[in-house]
């Protein structure tokens, strides 16, 4: 009799990493390769810093939720998001540094460490894996690609798993836009090549130096009524954080 | 006067007779007590699955067993409760089931949470007899929480220890709350030791956000074997939405393993009866042999072959009755021990989960009617079977050659 | 019509490859109330010619009548009620039943018979009353002598009242004094209720005692003397 864990907890920190690494900087024609490309989708914000406020909306086939959580993000590896709103929730935490994920529930005041086999769960109810997010950022290590078409307005990419690489899909495609430099659909495939999830990209908007797709709609295919959509409001890059700010104590800190 | 002489030839070679019979004893003795053995670790093996966790029959909204989907919910009204107040039924819990993580200081570990009645549980599951420390929930605990042994080892939680529950609530909110250890159950299901809590119903409530709701009604009957028919019963009479089903049902495994029982039961019984057919045929044959000029002088002063025959018959009768009582009586007395102490093998065999039972390292007997006149009718069966050789050829022998013989 | 009559009978035997010629055309004639004995070395077919009688054997040529019946004729599963009705045995060796008390031995035949329980007990305990047996009734062959384990098969052969009684060698086993005695009750059986004895013997004394001596030699008949 399997157990189903419905746990939707935390680790969507993948997703909104990739949200958040902007997907701006112009490629030079001389750089140009597909790993890098990708790397740039997923992970352009490695070695910046970010500071955002998001709002998230959960709609499933028994609930609708809205939230508003506020974000800080150093390189991949440092994550600490925090909810505003509904009150109900206020001060729920999450805090990912390198392999470790953290919760924080104020309600208990108790900090709770997700061990690995909780990974695979959603976060705060949302379409949003843990595990698409620690697998994400290394989706350039553990993916082949190839290039599946190109036009002159954009690049449809194709990402196979590498043999023996630890990952939950079959296949990944992107699609990313030439100018400026942004995605604008990614579509999950599993194991057996069915495709399972779509994420789309919109509300482009540049800050400061980067242009990026504000918005993020998650589509979980089998539930066709079911969506996450993740809204990026006021978003900063290149803010003052250090490493220690990423810590248990700033974790627990109620706002 | 047949039946005395039958009686008494069977006592002529002494020894050989109780050698023979002490065979047939032992074998229809070790055969009683090891079919107990056999049913007690088939009877563990239901019990883990049933009165450790599903419970015989249980009630719930339709396809919620499939896959375990919270929003499957009901509430247990009042013609329910009526309906479940009948003698066959011992007892019957209602359930609230959340799956989550649980914690406590450095140690998180996913875990399935029940909600429960505990006074009511206790009517249906023997978790409160499989506890290793501290107590069961009460009546009218707040957040306390009874636990598995694997669960609470990978948590490092002892009874007063504190630990946080967290999931997602049926409103899509991060429900989490605080429980505190009462108690830790070993069922020696490895799958509920490592994984199963019981908290009360009102706290899972609460925290899931599914208030006044349950899941299911684990039920206990007074007929595990037969729960299929009452089960049948209920089914017509359920509110809509709502279905029943039995262990056999929700474990078919198990019901393959209880069903296929009594076929391996009657092999087991005939393989080791073979063996013991051979000697009794042998004894026979020998004290027939011996008695050939016996036979010659009875059948020339005028006794039938049909007579001679059925004297034969009458002695390995006699005997298979004899063997019968004596088998029986050790048989049930070794199987009243194993009932009743049993030995424990914790020591060297950890517990197999087949078919969603657990096997418990114990040799431990349970006392079937089956195991009984199975294999005490089958001895009386091979014993005449195995006298009818000796007694045929007792009845074709000549007269005239037999009294010859020396 | 005579109680017995062998008409040339033969009996040939096959042992291996050899054929052995026990009796060649053997006739005779037995009445009822005769104290008969054949007489003979060993091998010369007395015993054969009893076991022919007894209807234990059926001869290879030749018939065997009895009352008037050619045993031949009967089928062979009524010979056995005819052994247990027409025909007494007494053996060499005695042949009771060990398991069995000696009143119970001479009560066996009786009970084949389907004979009451009590009206056997009764008949049985005149019988031992008669043969001097009173007192044994509950012993068990083996705490007999030898004498008294053939007493108490001439009981056994006497109780179910037979038309013939076939005692083959029935002193072999006793010492002289005993056989006398043995001899003189068979003898005082036939003498007053007119039982009919046949003994297969090459015992001087039975012989002596034999109303009707038939000499055998090789399965022949040698001489058929009346003595009286």
């Amino acid at each position: 009799m399997p157990i189903f864990f419905r746990l939707k907890i935390f680790p969507a920190i993948l997703a909104l990493s990739a949200l958040m690494t902007g997907f701006s900087l112009p490629v030079a024609a001389e750089d140009f390769n597909l790993a890098g490309l990708v790397r740039r989708v997923e992970q352009q914000y490695t070695g910046q810093s970010s500071i955002s406020r998001v709002e998230m909306d959960v709609v499933t086939g028994h609930w609708e939720r809205h939230l508003t959580m506020e974000s800080w993000s150093l390189g991949r590896e440092r994550f600490l998001i925090r909810i505003l709103s509904p009150a109900k929730e206020k001060g729920v935490a999450t805090l990912k540094v390198e392999r470790e994920v953290w919760n924080f529930l104020p309600k208990v005041d108790r900090v709770i460490r997700i061990p690995p086999s909780m990974m695979g769960g959603a976060w705060m109810g949302s379409h949003i894996t843990n595990d698409d997010l620690v697998k994400a950022n290394h989706i350039d290590e553990d993916y082949h690609f190839t290039l599946l078409a190109e036009t002159a307005e954009q690049w449809t990419i194709e990402g196979i798993p590498r043999p023996d690489a630890p990952v939950i899909w079959g296949k990944i495609i992107y699609q990313v836009r030439k100018e400026p430099l942004v995605p604008i659909q990614i579509e999950y495939y599993d194991e057996e090549g069915v495709l399972v999830r779509r994420i789309l990209f919109d509300d482009v908007q540049t800050i400061g130096e980067r242009t990026v797709p504000l918005r993020m709609t998650v589509l979980p295919l089998e539930k066709p009524d079911e969506k996450t959509v993740m809204h990026y409001r006021d978003l900063q890059f290149d803010v003052e954080l250090s490493e220690d700010f990423f810590s248990l104590a700033e974790l627990k800190r109620r706002r | 006067m047949l039946y005395q002489l039958a009686l008494r030839n069977i006592w002529r070679n002494r020894r050989r007779t109780l050698l023979t019979l002490s065979a047939m004893v032992v074998s229809s003795a070790l055969l009683i007590l090891s079919l107990g053995i056999f049913s007690g670790m088939l009877y563990d093996m239901l019990a883990s699955a049933t009165e450790q966790y599903y419970g015989h029959m249980v009630i719930s909204a339709k396809g919620y067993q499939d896959d375990r989907d919270m929003f499957l919910n009901f509430s247990l009204t009042t013609p329910l409760e009526q309906q479940l107040e009948r003698k066959e039924i011992l007892g019957y819990s209602p359930r609230l089931r959340g799956f989550g993580l649980l914690s406590h200081d450095q140690e998180s570990a996913p875990g399935e949470i029940l909600g429960v009645k505990p006074a009511l549980e206790r009517g249906v599951t023997g978790l409160a007899d499989a506890l290793t420390a501290g107590s069961y929930l009460e009546t009218g605990d707040r957040n306390g929480v009874v636990l598995g042994s694997g669960l609470a080892r990978r948590l490092k939680v002892v009874p007063g220890d504190e630990l946080v529950f967290v999931t997602q609530a049926a409103d899509g909110s991060v429900g989490n709350d605080l429980l505190e250890v009462r108690g830790i159950f070993t069922t020696g299901d490895v799958g509920h030791d490592n994984a199963l809590a019981l908290v009360p119903l009102p706290w899972l409530q609460n925290v899931i956000a599914l208030p006044e709701r349950i899941h299911e009604i684990a039920v206990r009957t007074d007929q595990p074997l037969n729960v299929a028919a009452l089960a049948r019963e209920f089914r017509a009479r359920l509110p809509s939405g709502l279905e029943i089903l039995d262990w056999g049902e929700m474990l078919p495994e198990m019901r393959e393993v209880v069903a296929s029982y009594d076929v391996s039961r009657l092999i087991i019984v005939i393989i080791l009866y073979i063996a013991t057919a051979l000697g009794i045929l042998n004894t026979f044959f020998m004290s027939v042999m011996e008695r050939t000029r016996e036979f010659g002088v009875l059948m020339a002063i005028g006794m039938k072959p049909g007579q001679v025959r059925r004297m034969v018959l009458l002695e390995t009768f006699f005997m298979g009755s004899l063997a019968l009582v004596c088998g029986v009586l050790l048989g049930l007395g070794l199987s009243l021990y194993m009932a009743e102490v049993g030995i424990d093998l914790s020591g060297t065999l950890t517990p197999i989960t087949y078919a969603g039972g657990t096997i418990l390292p114990r040799l431990h007997a349970v006392i079937e009617p089956g195991n009984v006149y199975i294999p005490a009718s089958c001895l009386l069966v091979i014993s005449l079977l195995a006298g009818f050789l000796p007694a045929n050829r007792a009845a074709r022998m000549q007269p005239v050659v037999a009294i010859r013989e020396d | 019509m005579a109680l017995i009559e062998l008409k040339t009978v033969s009996k040939i035997y096959t042992l291996g490859s050899q054929e052995v010629i026990a009796v060649k055309d053997f006739s005779l004639q037995l009445e009822k109330g005769e104290f008969c004995v054949l007489a003979g070395p060993s091998g010369s077919g007395k015993t054969t010619l009893l076991n022919l009688i007894g209807c234990l054997d059926q001869p290879s040529a030749g018939e065997v009548w009895l009352e008037g019946r050619n045993v031949a004729t009967v089928p062979a599963k009524e010979l056995a009620a005819i052994r247990l009705n027409k025909i007494g045995f007494i053996f060499q060796s005695y042949n009771l039943i060990p398991v069995l008390t000696a009143a119970e031995n001479a009560e066996f035949t009786l009970m084949l018979q389907g004979m009451d329980k009590k009206v056997r007990r009764e008949k049985v305990r005149r019988w031992f009353v008669d043969l001097g047996l009173e007192g044994l009734e509950e012993r068990k062959p083996s705490d007999l002598s030898g004498g008294q384990q053939q007493r108490v098969a001439i009981a056994r052969a006497m109780a179910s009242d037979p038309a013939v009684i076939l005692a083959d060698e029935p002193t072999a086993n006793l010492d002289s004094q005993t056989s006398e005695e043995l001899l003189a009750v068979m003898q005082r059986l036939n003498e007053e209720r007119g039982a009919t004895f046949v003994f297969s013997s090459h015992d001087p004394l039975v012989i002596a005692h034999g109303k009707r001596v038939v000499r055998l030699v090789d399965g022949h008949l040698e001489s058929d003397q009346c003595v009286s």
